[in-house]
């Protein structure tokens, strides 16, 4: 179990953390560049030392600024950080590197079988004479996730490991670490800024912007009801149009505050439905203002009144009116907080 | 090298180094070269370890310090370290007081090519501790490694070219040095000395046999650390 309650300064603003990760759990930490995710696995890690707050992994006190003050060196914590670059020791063989934790500590035996089934289930067999440079980069972060799985680590961090790649193997390598991180039944924390990745690999999803974690929760439950408009714009919300602009339909907008004056209802380019189809949640209807190719459909932005929002369609738009209705959308009041936490039932906005 | 090759005989060089003690500006050369070298790995490795890690205190002072150690002109410093050193200063009488002197000795020689050479090596071997990645001795770390060890078994190793090309250079600037040695290390008498007394007391041709040793004392450790370095990068690359 990895308990971490911290604040750690950063130039431009102070990083809070406080996130419980159970053994074989998974925490994806998302949200934008520079929002002070890699600061808090560094703190973990025992790379950064926090103002105040503490970190506790295993039963193991690794932080703690109260008194007694504790801080537990990087390399006696057990814990395995992967980042964007694998980090591979470049004079060494990926034998070498593989095995390179278990010749610094003490009580481990020689690597011997354990080496050849990881090497195995990681599909890197044949490269264990390899030098690091003659490795493609799917490869090294293969080696990379071996070593620390070799190292016996209990806990493993996720700085963005896979970033780099591209979409296929990225998705092979999550699925990867998510089975071995299972099968070890170590907490394990990916830090990223794409919204697939955490959704593809972790239990738990922690929104996080300008060091402060926004939402947590279960990853669809947070993209379809994100806490506040902020988290809808950081979890893929392309627009927000007035929920309350020319209602045709009888509604129980009270009961979601849709009623209200300046609330809005988020719209998720994936959660559209061409046309207007009252039972399925709120018709919205307005002028398009440009559309383009977008993987196997269209995506057109659109406007309501003066509300601005994009869209993704299996066609392309005809003529410069559209309608559509945005499936079971979530509503934020003036304060940009979520409204109501049930489905609305059928209503509609209209452009002018 | 071929204008020393062409201008020498066997016969000159054969007669030029089977005299009596002809032979001992070659040993107290290659001695002093030896322990300057020594001098340097002990306390200039560190010294560029922290230059590199920024991990000493006033760096710039630091820097300034060893940059004006490398534009100074070799007489200077030796002037300077007279002023240093020398049997009236504070150094020289603690030397004093252990019975050693800093002038005309081989601790003054080995001094006077430490300075020579010493700028040579740090600001080599702080690029060379500059180009290991830190987040490697980072990931070492966390994999279980004391900062020793991960010295030993990441920085080190990833900047051993670098160090091997720096300490030739500094073998062989501490080897060839004459500025400094002269004023403060004129005896013994080094290779250096050897070709200068030689040229002043008997002339060009007679001192080439030595400028020759020199030569072929000097280079092959740089030769040496050149055909490593490029043999490490050639492994590591695979």
């Amino acid at each position: 179990m990895l308990n971490v309650d911290v604040a750690a300064d950063r130039r431009d603003f102070t990083v809070r953390a406080a996130l419980d990760v159970a053994d074989g759990e998974r925490v994806a930490l998302f949200g934008p560049s520079g929002a002070g995710k890699t600061t808090v696995l560094e703190v973990i890690a025992g790379l950064v030392e926090p103002q105040s707050g503490r970190v506790e992994l295993g039963g193991r006190t690794l932080t703690s600024t109260a008194s007694p003050r504790v801080a537990v060196p990087p390399w006696e914590r057990r814990v395995g950080l992967l980042r964007q670059d694998p980090g591979l020791f470049p004079h060494l063989s990926v034998r070498a590197n593989l095995t390179y934790a278990r010749s610094s500590r003490a009580g481990h035996s020689a690597a011997g079988v354990e080496l050849t089934e990881i090497a195995a289930s990681l599909g890197i067999e044949e490269l264990l004479a390899a030098m690091p440079a003659r490795l493609s980069g799917g490869q090294r972060h293969r080696v990379a996730l071996g070593r620390l799985l070799l190292a016996r680590c209990d806990a493993l961090l996720l700085d963005e490991p896979f970033a780099s790649l591209d979409a296929a193997l990225r998705r092979s390598l999550t699925a990867l670490v998510k089975e071995l991180s299972s099968q070890r039944s170590v907490p394990s924390v990916l830090v990223t800024h794409q919204l697939s990745d955490a959704q593809a690999f972790a239990d738990r999803l922690l929104v996080m912007d300008a060091g402060a974690i926004l939402q947590a929760g279960a990853p669809d439950a947070v993209v379809l009801r994100p806490a506040s408009r902020r988290v809808a714009e950081l979890v893929g919300y392309l627009g927000f149009v007035p929920a309350d602009a020319d209602t045709d339909a009888d509604t129980d907008a009270d009961a979601v505050g849709g009623g209200a004056a300046g609330v809005v209802a988020g719209v998720h380019p994936d959660r559209v439905l061409p046309g207007s189809q009252p039972g399925q949640g709120l018709v919205v209807s307005g002028t398009v203002t440009a559309a383009r190719p977008s993987g196997a459909g269209w995506e057109a932005d659109v406007l309501v009144g003066d509300a601005p929002f994009t869209c993704r369609l299996p066609s392309r738009p005809d003529g410069a009116r559209l309608s559509v209705t945005l499936l079971d959308p979530p509503y934020f009041g003036p304060d940009g907080g979520l409204c109501g936490d049930r489905s609305p039932s059928p209503r509609s906005a209209n452009s002018a | 090298m071929i204008t020393l090759i062409t201008r020498i005989s066997p016969g000159d060089l054969w007669s030029a180094l089977t005299g009596p003690g002809d032979l001992d500006p070659l040993l107290t050369s290659v001695e002093s070269g030896g322990v300057t070298l020594a001098v340097l790995i002990v306390f200039c490795t560190p010294l560029a370890w922290m230059m590199a890690r920024d991990r000493l205190p006033f760096p710039r002072i630091w820097e300034a310090g060893i940059l004006s150690a490398l534009l100074l002109p070799p007489l200077v410093i030796g002037l300077l370290l007279v002023f240093m050193v020398g049997p009236y200063t504070w150094i020289g009488s603690i030397l004093d007081w252990f019975h050693q002197s800093a002038t005309n000795t081989f601790l003054a020689l080995v001094i006077a090519e430490v300075y020579e050479s010493a700028p040579y090596y740090v600001l080599g071997a702080q690029a060379a501790f500059s180009g290991v990645d830190t987040s490697l001795e980072q990931q070492a770390g966390l994999l279980g490694d004391r900062p020793f060890t991960v010295f030993r078994r990441v920085t080190l190793p990833l900047a051993a070219p670098g160090l091997a090309m720096s300490l030739a250079v500094a073998w062989a600037r501490a080897i060839g040095a004459f500025g400094a040695v002269v004023i403060i290390a004129y005896h013994p008498f080094g290779i250096p000395m050897q070709i200068f007394t030689t040229l002043q007391e008997t002339g060009l041709y007679t001192a080439l046999p030595y400028a020759l040793v020199l030569l072929v004392v000097a280079l092959p450790l740089p030769l040496a650390a050149y055909v490593w370095s490029a043999r490490a990068e050639r492994r590591r690359r695979g």
